[in-house]
């Protein structure tokens, strides 16, 4: 069977690419100059025998393929480390920061593809138009705009009005309902998600656009229209029905990217994720945990592509390679 | 000569404008589509002002001028930055930096991806299938932690930052490239059979390069894009070159010295809208050519920053590259 | 962004400030005058951009950290702010034996930690006695405190006595930096080699607050995010008028600054010079005075060092210093909120700086003429040449001192071009400088020539002077200085006990540096502190800012008005 080779296939690759990107990240963070250590003995009357024992504590003295090997035997206990500055393991601080990061990005990336959406299927249905014109210009106006420029005019509007850093409210005492706490989020949620949705939707217009107007020039659809149907039943029963094909694989692509993305807005408004955690790692050189970061996006970038591919599949099953 | 001719012909719209050589394909474009020639006249301003940086710039760059956060005003149309320095001497000289960075970075990835492109594309086989894994390797690791992590490791620097963003964009050229070298070189192989004994290689590259002439330009135009667009993500997260000036750089420094809160918006706007308008500049005059080189292929390279997104759309959809 | 101190490992010196005897400029009372009637309550919202890197006494690095130690921990004394005298704290009084090696502090009878446990002198004792028993690796951070310590004993449950093996001067200074754990939480991790003690993160677990034994609870704590307090009922002291406070930590300042304008926050440690007069207009108080950082250009003095050796010319380094502009630099990178530097103990430590040394003035002629004298002429290109090659040199840049660096930098690199010297700034990390500062190795310091730097003293000269010293190679040494009669006298001041003796060898030794020259110190960084003045009062600010990690005063005196 065609198709059950394909799967196997996309399934061989993503294994394959997880295991380069382990042995990648390891050797990528394992040649860098500048030791941790240099800081972690960094204590006044600092002993050798200290520094040694921080060495070993650390698994730095070691030959790099023993530290390679200890690296591999960790992560299948699920073992990323522990990491230098806080002292606490790599993985549940990491898992903390995902979980707060996780929310916003759903959040943005749902705005971005409702407005890409709708953008996209009224400047395909008014192609030429005034209004066509104008969100397909728009939506590559809001492209090109750097995120952190984005993020930081946001601030300059919106500064005052909504708040402008963290997750919450953090100076509640006591434990607040599950209702206001979700109502706290959200209201913090709301700079940062719409920031990312309007770096991402442009996307989502171009591709929504070009593939039904793509549809809308086939023999089918014009055939369709040569038989009198509303245009109206043209966009939705066919032009739109195409368009889902890469609408929906770009979701599954991006979805593994943007949490990657995500790291200047995360800076910009103090959003205590992932991202600003791979910023955090960078400045304090805390070696664990940013090859720990490194690695959970990369994974999802690999898990998102894996699951695209599937989509992609499912969708078209024309598509065996 | 003929044999050009007769592979030409098989190809189809582009045939006419690359029988008129790369300059007069480049006039046709830009003749059909107002789009391309206002992307044209945006990236050639930019360019104008970055070669003559040094004698446009009205004020030094290096020397207070005036207060701190000096508002706009006759003598400093766009106010002064945290050091008292000229806005616009500081955006003309940072039209320097990341132009050089982006078209620097674009040749590396160009020399690199157009390399492992014509190796590939050439010798098929095994060479091809290690290679294109390779490629796909990259694709999938996340390219902003990616560059974080390079740059984080290396130090900063403009050689490094040129260096670490070719490292993440010289997969796009390298697909392309492959694709038509192989092309090419079935075709040829099929001519050779019965016609003189040219050397293979030397008709490979003798067809290759007009072929994808065009495309490379495009190809080009929007690497350059992501590549600027990268350099300001990375010198914000302070990761550029900090002893020069580039529009990252003064997004870095106002963000630092809290130009938001001294609500010196002029130090803020005018930077983004010029990296905006690079990017936007480059994005009409790429998306024009590729236009123009396949009417048909609307999906192909909408994702600037994502670039490598479309991935599966290109490759697989019936108008793969 | 801006870190406080030094190196990743601003520890030591920004957190563990030893106070001084004696000196009285330095410190203020905040939010004096116009102070209205106290209000009891309220919960105080204080923003930071330092933050807290770990709430384990052992581990971190940060001075939140510390000042957040300092009011959940007892300390055995604290200083005030004002006189800068030791002040009682869990020690109500003590006493020194006639020959100064004995110690006795009375602590404060019938005292509880927040889960009702007794707080006695064993637990000062067993905390004392546990980092001098692990102090070559888990708890190597304090265990500097304990120098020359020969035992510690409690004859009672409200007496501790600490009994030295020669006189130690800084006493009190070290004892004030060492926060007192319960014993009955922390005795668990105290086993084996003690790895536990820096593995335990020390956070409030499963809803149940951290044992405190200080003026506050800690009661909720996310790592980079927020830090919660409340009033502890059991607290031995003065109970606070607040009634807890929250330590919201941000990525940047500008986000801190919207916060505290737009009223999410009502005050913020540090803020940037930029935004001096962006919130004096809108309306808050902002509170400007003499602090402890100083930053500094080092030039390598290892007198091992080869390459280069027309940097040890005593006239090359008086050359530099003519041209560097401090008055420009303050004025251009620090607003005017900084003051000239001199010698590496700062006037915020009051008497112990030497103000009889003077900086010497900007002068690029005097420095022009100084390096013609010393032989090196100008090549055609304008730079000069000294010992066969051109005066070019790197200036290795850390970044802990970028924002205002950078422009202090540019400042200088404008002036040095004037006398034919070439400076080029080479940015990185704090660590990776610090990598190369004593590279070749971790005690090399032979390949560096120039650098820029910063450090936050402690108010006890003690800390600082002991950087220069030979045996801190690797440790906190970043010039390489090394000079056996400074290193006699540093050892003589740390064992006079009269302060006034001790003193003399203090200011000799400034002096000393100051003509050597391992460092040319640029300026004194002034606190900048913002709070609400329209509905808090009573802040006590210092030369560490308002959450002092040295005293108890500012959040026990603020309340609402």
């Amino acid at each position: 069977m065609r198709g059950a080779d394909y799967i196997i296939k996309r399934t061989a690759f993503a294994i394959a690419t997880v295991f380069v990107a382990i042995t990648i990240n390891f050797f990528l963070f394992r040649v860098l100059p500048g030791s941790a250590v240099t800081d972690l003995s960094r204590v006044p009357h600092a002993s050798p025998q200290l520094k040694i024992a921080l060495a070993k504590e650390f698994g730095l003295d070691k030959s790099k393929w023993e530290q390679y090997l200890l690296y591999l035997k960790n992560l299948t206990h699920g073992n990323m480390g522990i990491s230098f500055a806080t002292q606490q393991p790599v993985w549940s601080e990491l898992a903390q920061d995902l979980r707060n990061t996780i929310p916003m990005v759903a959040l943005g990336t749902f705005l971005s593809i409702v407005i890409g959406m709708a953008t996209g299927i009224l400047s395909a249905w008014r192609r030429g138009s005034a209004s066509d014109q104008i969100s397909t210009n728009v939506a590559i106006a809001f492209y090109s705009f750097p995120t952190q420029w984005l993020a930081m005019m946001m601030l300059i509007i919106f500064a005052g009005v909504l708040p402008s850093a963290g997750m919450t409210n953090p100076f509640i005492f006591g434990t607040p309902t599950f209702l206001q706490h979700m109502k706290d989020v959200g209201v913090h949620m709301i700079l940062p998600s719409l920031t990312l949705a309007l770096t991402l939707y442009g996307e989502y217009t171009l591709i929504v656009r070009s593939s039904m107007l793509e549809t809308l020039g086939e023999d089918y659809v014009l055939t369709a229209r040569a038989k009198g149907l509303p245009q109206r039943t043209i966009v939705r029963k066919h032009a739109l029905r195409n368009a889902m094909l890469p609408t929906v694989t770009l979701i599954a692509l991006s979805l593994g990217y943007i949490v990657a993305g995500a790291i200047l807005i995360e800076v910009v408004f103090s959003w205590p994720g992932i991202g600003r955690a791979v910023y955090e790692a960078v400045i304090q050189r805390d070696y664990p945990m940013l090859q720990g970061a490194f690695l959970i996006l990369t994974l999802s970038v690999v898990f998102f592509n894996f699951v695209a591919d599937l989509l992609y599949f499912r969708l078209d099953p024309r598509i065996t390679e | 000569m003929s044999e050009t001719l007769q592979l030409q012909g098989e190809k189809l719209d582009e045939t006419a404008a690359v029988k008129r050589g790369r300059g007069g394909f480049l006039w046709q474009v830009i003749k059909d589509r107002p789009s391309a020639a206002i992307g044209l006249v945006i990236v050639l301003f930019f360019v104008v002002i970055a070669v003559f940086s040094h004698w446009l710039e009205p004020y030094d760059i290096h020397t207070q001028v005036g207060p701190v956060y000096g508002p706009p005003s006759i003598h400093h149309w766009l106010g002064l930055d945290d050091g008292g320095i000229d806005m616009t001497s500081l955006l003309m000289e940072g039209a320097k930096v990341s132009l050089i960075v982006g078209f620097a970075a674009t040749f590396v990835a160009m020399v690199i991806g157009g390399g492992v492109g014509m190796l590939a594309g050439y010798f098929g086989g095994t060479t091809d299938i290690v290679l294109m894994r390779i490629t796909d390797y990259f694709l999938v690791i996340p390219d902003l932690p990616l560059a974080i992590v390079i740059a984080a490791v290396w130090g900063p620097g403009l050689s490094h930052l040129i260096f670490v963003i070719a490292i993440l964009l010289w997969t796009g050229t390298a697909r392309i490239i492959r694709a038509q070298v192989k092309t090419v070189r079935e075709r040829v192989y099929v001519k050779r059979s019965r016609s003189l004994g040219a050397r293979n290689s030397r008709l490979v590259f003798r067809h290759v390069l007009p072929q994808i002439g065009p495309l490379l330009i495009a190809n080009t135009v929007l690497t350059v894009a992501i590549a600027i667009f990268d350099e300001t993500a990375l010198s914000f997260l302070g990761l550029g070159d900090p002893t020069r000036v580039s529009w990252g750089t003064i997004l870095e420094h106002a963000f630092d010295r809290t130009a938001i809160s001294a609500g010196a918006w002029w130090a803020i706007v005018p930077a983004g809208i010029c990296v905006s308008l690079v990017i936007m500049g480059c994005y009409l005059l790429g998306q024009a050519i590729e236009d123009a080189l396949n009417p048909r292929l609307k999906v192909a390279h909408l994702s600037i920053k994502h670039f490598r997104l479309v991935r599966p759309l290109v490759g697989r959809g019936p108008d793969a590259l | 962004m801006r870190r406080a101190g030094r190196v990743a490992a601003v520890a030591l010196a920004a957190g563990l400030v030893a106070a001084a005897c004696g000196g009285s400029s330095g410190s203020q009372a905040g939010g004096a005058g116009g102070e209205g009637a106290v209000k009891e309550g309220g919960i105080l919202r204080l923003g930071t951009m330092t933050g807290i890197d770990s709430l384990n006494p052992f581990v971190t690095f940060q001075q939140d950290s510390y000042s957040t130690f300092e009011y959940i921990y007892p300390f055995l004394v604290q200083y005030n702010t004002k006189t800068l005298q030791y002040a009682p704290d869990f020690a109500t009084k003590w006493e020194t034996s006639a020959d100064g090696l004995t110690w006795t502090f009375h602590t404060v009878p019938n005292a509880k930690w927040s889960d009702g446990q007794p707080l006695t002198a064993a637990d000062v004792a067993w905390t004392f006695n546990t980092i001098i028993k692990f102090g070559n690796g888990p708890t190597a951070n304090f265990s500097q405190d304990f120098t020359h310590i020969d035992s510690i004993a409690t004859p009672d449950a409200n007496t501790v006595v600490l009994t030295y093996k020669t006189p130690v001067a800084v006493v009190l200074s070290n004892l004030q930096q060492v926060p007192i754990l319960p014993q009955h939480v922390w005795e668990k991790y105290a086993t084996g080699n003690g790895k536990e003690l820096k593995l335990t993160p020390n956070t409030p677990q499963n809803g149940q607050p951290l044992v405190s034994g200080g003026p506050f609870v800690l009661t909720k704590y996310q790592t980079h995010a927020i830090t919660l307090f409340e009033r502890n009922p059991n607290f031995y002291g003065t109970k606070p008028h607040i009634e807890g406070f929250g330590l919201e930590f941000f990525t940047n300042d500008d986000a801190a600054v919207t916060a505290l304008k737009s009223g999410q926050l009502d005050a913020v440690e540090s803020i940037p010079v930029t935004s001096v007069a962006t919130l004096k207009a809108a309306g808050l108080n902002v509170f400007i005075g003499p602090g402890l950082e100083f930053h500094d250009f080092i030039i390598n003095s290892n007198p091992k060092k080869t390459t280069n050796p027309e940097l040890q010319n005593p006239q090359v380094r008086q050359a530099f210093e003519y041209a560097i502009d401090r008055a420009s630099i303050v004025k251009t990178a620090w607003l005017g909120y900084a003051q000239p530097g001199t010698t590496i103990v700062p006037p915020g430590t009051g008497a112990w700086h030497d103000s009889s040394i003077e900086g010497l003035p900007f002068d690029l002629a005097k420095a022009n003429q100084l390096l013609d004298q010393a032989g090196f002429p100008k090549g055609s290109d304008g730079i000069r040449v000294a010992n066969g090659h051109p005066m070019s040199y790197t200036v290795i840049f850390p970044h802990d001192e970028t924002g205002a660096g950078d422009r202090a930098f540019q400042i200088i690199q404008n002036d040095f071009q004037q006398i034919g010297v070439k400076i080029t700034q080479r940015n990185m990390d704090d660590s990776a400088a610090f990598a190369a500062i004593t590279a070749p190795g971790e005690t090399g310091y032979t390949s560096f020539d120039l650098a820029m730097w910063d450090w936050v003293p402690l108010e006890d000269p003690d800390f600082i002077l002991s950087v220069m010293q030979c045996n801190q190679y690797g440790a906190w040494s970043d010039s390489g200085y090394c000079d056996p009669t400074y290193d006699q006298m540093y050892e003589q001041q740390a064992s006079t006990v009269n302060v006034a003796a001790r003193r003399r060898i203090v200011y000799q030794m400034q002096e000393q540096l100051f003509n050597d020259r391992p460092y040319i110190v640029i300026n004194y960084q002034d606190i900048t502190d913002a709070w609400d003045q329209h509905h808090w009062a009573g802040f006590v600010e210092s030369n560490q800012g308002l959450f002092n990690p040295l005293s108890k005063e500012s959040l026990t005196q603020l309340h609402q008005v």
